[in-house]
């Protein structure tokens, strides 16, 4: 029955332009939204390279002057010695922190073209915030490229509708509804049959293109966790689309015209995927604000204005706090970067409420998102995209706290160097610590995409569902 | 054997059908006679279990349409007033799987066409889309469905309007094989001179009421018609 069913739909499609047609707008616009999220993640591969490589030179100009200021060719002033810890762990070997693009980033740029994928780390304050003005909150669904998600989450639903919206009006209004359902077919198992083939047509193709697409534009899914998370990519598409099949069955099954089925289908479009997304975007922004650039700008001048003026006192405070430091305090290099950390520290510490409550309100914008994302599949579909791909909030913010932790180890390094006076040789410049990316656990990401992928299979249940109790009641012949 | 007991069918608060009693056996041809808006169509499609009764029940071979829509089903063949077919596909293929759907016998297509033939759609045509065929030619591969199916209960929505006198004809024949094979066959028409050719008995409805019923050995044409026109006066 259900063969005959596919079978004979199979027959119409094909017969009609309408599949070609869609099949082919699908495969150029994964196609290009590919290419699009391909092209950004090489920029920041270039990026990140061309950043290693002068950090590189710089490191061997460092050894190169520290030769040369032992040899006595050269006698720089102590603030630029290349000697000098505090010169260099300040300035001269400032380290790039960088988070490489994740495995899956091609198919979604997501939040990663606002947020900095690198710093260049050095003694000074933490000040990973102060570059980037644009944090944006993580339902701004329109700051998107055209990337691959932006054609699932906007396109693909449209697609889907194109071949859905009339899967039953068209029989009835054909008028071979009334002689199919004169055989021993329930309207279910038509419609069901319909929708179930044609979803896994559209799956079948968008995944096939889009795996095509990926290798295309330099994916390797051989990568460590890319097969996993390109799996859960494609079975979140999948509850997206028989989210949206459904939806339409269920139009279907209230027994009104294609054109009226249309219109109601492009409202649940309207809805779903740009006015619950837009108000929440606008509600989530309006209860957490997160503090401008210029607020925190302002808390740093308060700040170095006060500290400038306690200056000495800061100093005696810090040294103090590290006696350690008290021996070198007759060298002049030494003294200077004392000041400097003392001066450092203080400022770090006046900046930190105003860095807290940004990480605050990030972190309550993002639970709040996490929360309310049930409300909308476009939602659900996008912050698991944006998870699986490492474009989000999540990887961002995992990758600040490494960067902090970084930090403190750099700075940890650098004091004991300080405060002894040491003077750095080649050697020293060789065993400088680095910064390796780690990955934030799997599990992690996988138990938010699944979440995700619980809330969009729930949301087609429940679509199917009224689906079923509509169409038993459904019109035949009126 | 189609039956209906107190059939009838309101349409909030407007009756179409009144309770209907009316048996049709095997080998009877019944017609339906009536205005249009008297009911026919309604009574059709009650059998079909299209619309739902507002009471009684309708049996197709002794089994509830409400209750067993699928094995009732299994045992009708329909006709509409016009057989919609899917356009694009071939009248072949439309056949094909109706056909499949209906029955659990499996056809080749040699038979396939054959009950084309029989049903009168002119050779060559069984391949071409169906959009390019005629009303009459959609008719005659509703025939073959139904005629492939073999079931042992028709229901025709004025099955023959719009066909030439020629293909009438040869309907009425085919309607004769099919009853004198043991079907119990119910068919809506306006066709007065075909009701008395080919039915076994009439009924003639008005405003969802059955007025008369009427064995057609027992009187002419003429008769016919005027007993007709005196229903309808008023
Ligand atoms: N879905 C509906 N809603 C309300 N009234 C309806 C509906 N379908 C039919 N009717 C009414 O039921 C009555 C019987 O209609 P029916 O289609 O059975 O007539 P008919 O005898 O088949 O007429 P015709 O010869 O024109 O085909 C008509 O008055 C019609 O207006
Ligand atoms: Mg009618």
């Amino acid at each position: 029955m259900l063969f005959n069913i596919i079978r004979n739909d199979w027959r119409n499609l094909r017969a009609d332009r309408s599949l070609w047609i869609i099949g082919a707008l699908l495969a150029v616009l994964i196609g290009y939204g590919v290419h699009n999220g391909g092209a950004w993640v090489r920029f920041q591969q270039d990026t990140l390279t061309q950043a290693a490589e002068e950090e590189a030179g710089r490191l061997t100009l460092i050894k190169t002057s520290i030769e040369s200021a032992n040899a006595g060719r050269a006698n720089p002033p102590s603030w630029r010695d290349p000697r000098n810890p505090f010169a260099v762990g300040n300035t001269q070997a400032a380290h790039y922190v960088s988070m490489p693009p994740a495995p899956l980033a091609a198919l979604a740029v997501g939040q990663s073209d606002l947020l900095p994928y690198y710093f260049k780390l050095s003694l000074k304050s933490r000040d990973t915030l102060l570059g980037n003005d644009e944090i944006e909150n993580p339902v701004h669904l329109l700051s998107g490229r055209f990337d691959l998600a932006f054609v699932i989450i906007y396109l693909f639903p449209l697609l889907v509708l194109a071949l859905s919206y009339n899967l039953i009006s068209s029989e009835k209004e054909d008028g071979t509804l009334a002689m199919t359902l004169s055989q021993p077919v329930r309207l279910g198992t038509l419609a069901w049959g319909k929708a179930g083939f044609r979803a896994l047509f559209i799956l079948a193709l968008s995944t096939l293109i889009s795996l095509a697409g990926t290798l295309a534009s330099g994916v390797n899914l051989s990568a460590a966790g890319a097969s996993p998370r390109f799996l859960l990519w494609v079975a979140v598409v999948a509850a997206y689309g028989a989210f949206w099949f459904a939806a339409a069955v269920a139009v279907n099954a209230l027994g009104r015209s294609s054109a009226t089925n249309a219109i109601a289908l492009a409202g649940l479009w309207l809805g779903f995927v740009l006015l619950i997304p837009a108000l929440l975007n606008v509600t989530v922004k309006a209860l957490h604000p997160v503090p401008s650039r210029v607020e925190l700008i302002q808390a740093m001048r308060v700040a170095s204005d006060d500290i400038t003026r306690q200056r000495s006192q800061l100093m005696a405070k810090y040294l103090e706090d590290h006696p350690e430091f008290a021996a070198a305090t007759d060298d002049s290099m030494a003294q200077y970067a004392i000041r400097t950390a003392a001066i450092l520290d203080e400022l770090d510490r006046r900046v930190q409420p105003v860095l807290a409550t940004f990480d605050e309100q990030l972190t309550l914008q993002q639970a709040m998102v996490d929360r309310y994302r049930f409300l909308s599949p476009a939602i659900l579909v996008q912050s698991a995209l944006y998870d699986l791909a490492g474009t989000n909030l999540y990887r961002y913010r995992h990758f600040l706290h490494l960067t902090e932790q970084f930090h403190a180890a750099w700075r940890t390094h650098f004091e004991p160097l300080i405060a002894r006076n040491v003077r750095l040789t080649p050697a020293h410049i060789n065993s400088l610590p680095r910064f390796h990316f780690q990955e934030e656990p799997f599990q992690a990401v996988f138990t938010r995409t699944t979440a995700a992928l619980a809330g969009l299979g729930l949301s087609a249940l429940l679509a199917a569902a009224l689906s079923a109790w509509w169409l038993r009641r459904y019109p035949v012949a009126a | 054997m189609l039956e209906a007991q107190n059939l009838s069918k309101t349409y909030s608060g407007t009756p179409a059908l009144h309770p209907l009693s009316l048996k049709i056996e095997p080998g009877e041809v019944y017609c339906l006679l009536g205005a249009n808006g008297a009911g026919k169509t309604t009574t059709i499609n009650l059998f079909l279990n299209f619309i739902e009764p507002t009471s009684g029940t309708a049996l197709v071979n002794g089994l509830d349409v409400v209750q067993q829509p699928l094995e009732s089903k299994r045992r009708l063949a329909y006709i509409p007033e016009q057989v919609m077919l899917y356009r694009n596909l071939t009248g072949l293929e439309n056949l094909e799987y109706f056909t499949a759907l209906g029955s659990t016998e499996t056809f080749s297509k040699g038979q396939l066409l054959a009950f084309l033939d029989e049903a009168g759609l002119p050779a060559g045509a069984a391949e071409k889309r169906v959009s390019t065929y005629s009303k009459g030619m959609r008719q005659k591969v509703g025939i073959a469905i139904a005629s492939a199916k073999g079931a042992k209960a028709l229901l025709l929505d004025e099955p023959t309007s719009g066909l030439d006198p020629k293909a009438s004809n040869e309907f009425s024949a085919l309607l004769k094989r099919l009853s004198d094979g043991g079907a119990a066959i119910l068919m809506a028409t306006h066709d007065l001179f075909r009701a008395k050719e080919t039915g076994t008995r009439v009924g003639i409805m008005k405003h969802g009421r059955m007025m008369a019923e009427l064995r057609t050995e027992e009187f002419g044409h003429a008769d016919l018609e005027r007993v007709y026109l005196e229903h309808m006066h008023d």
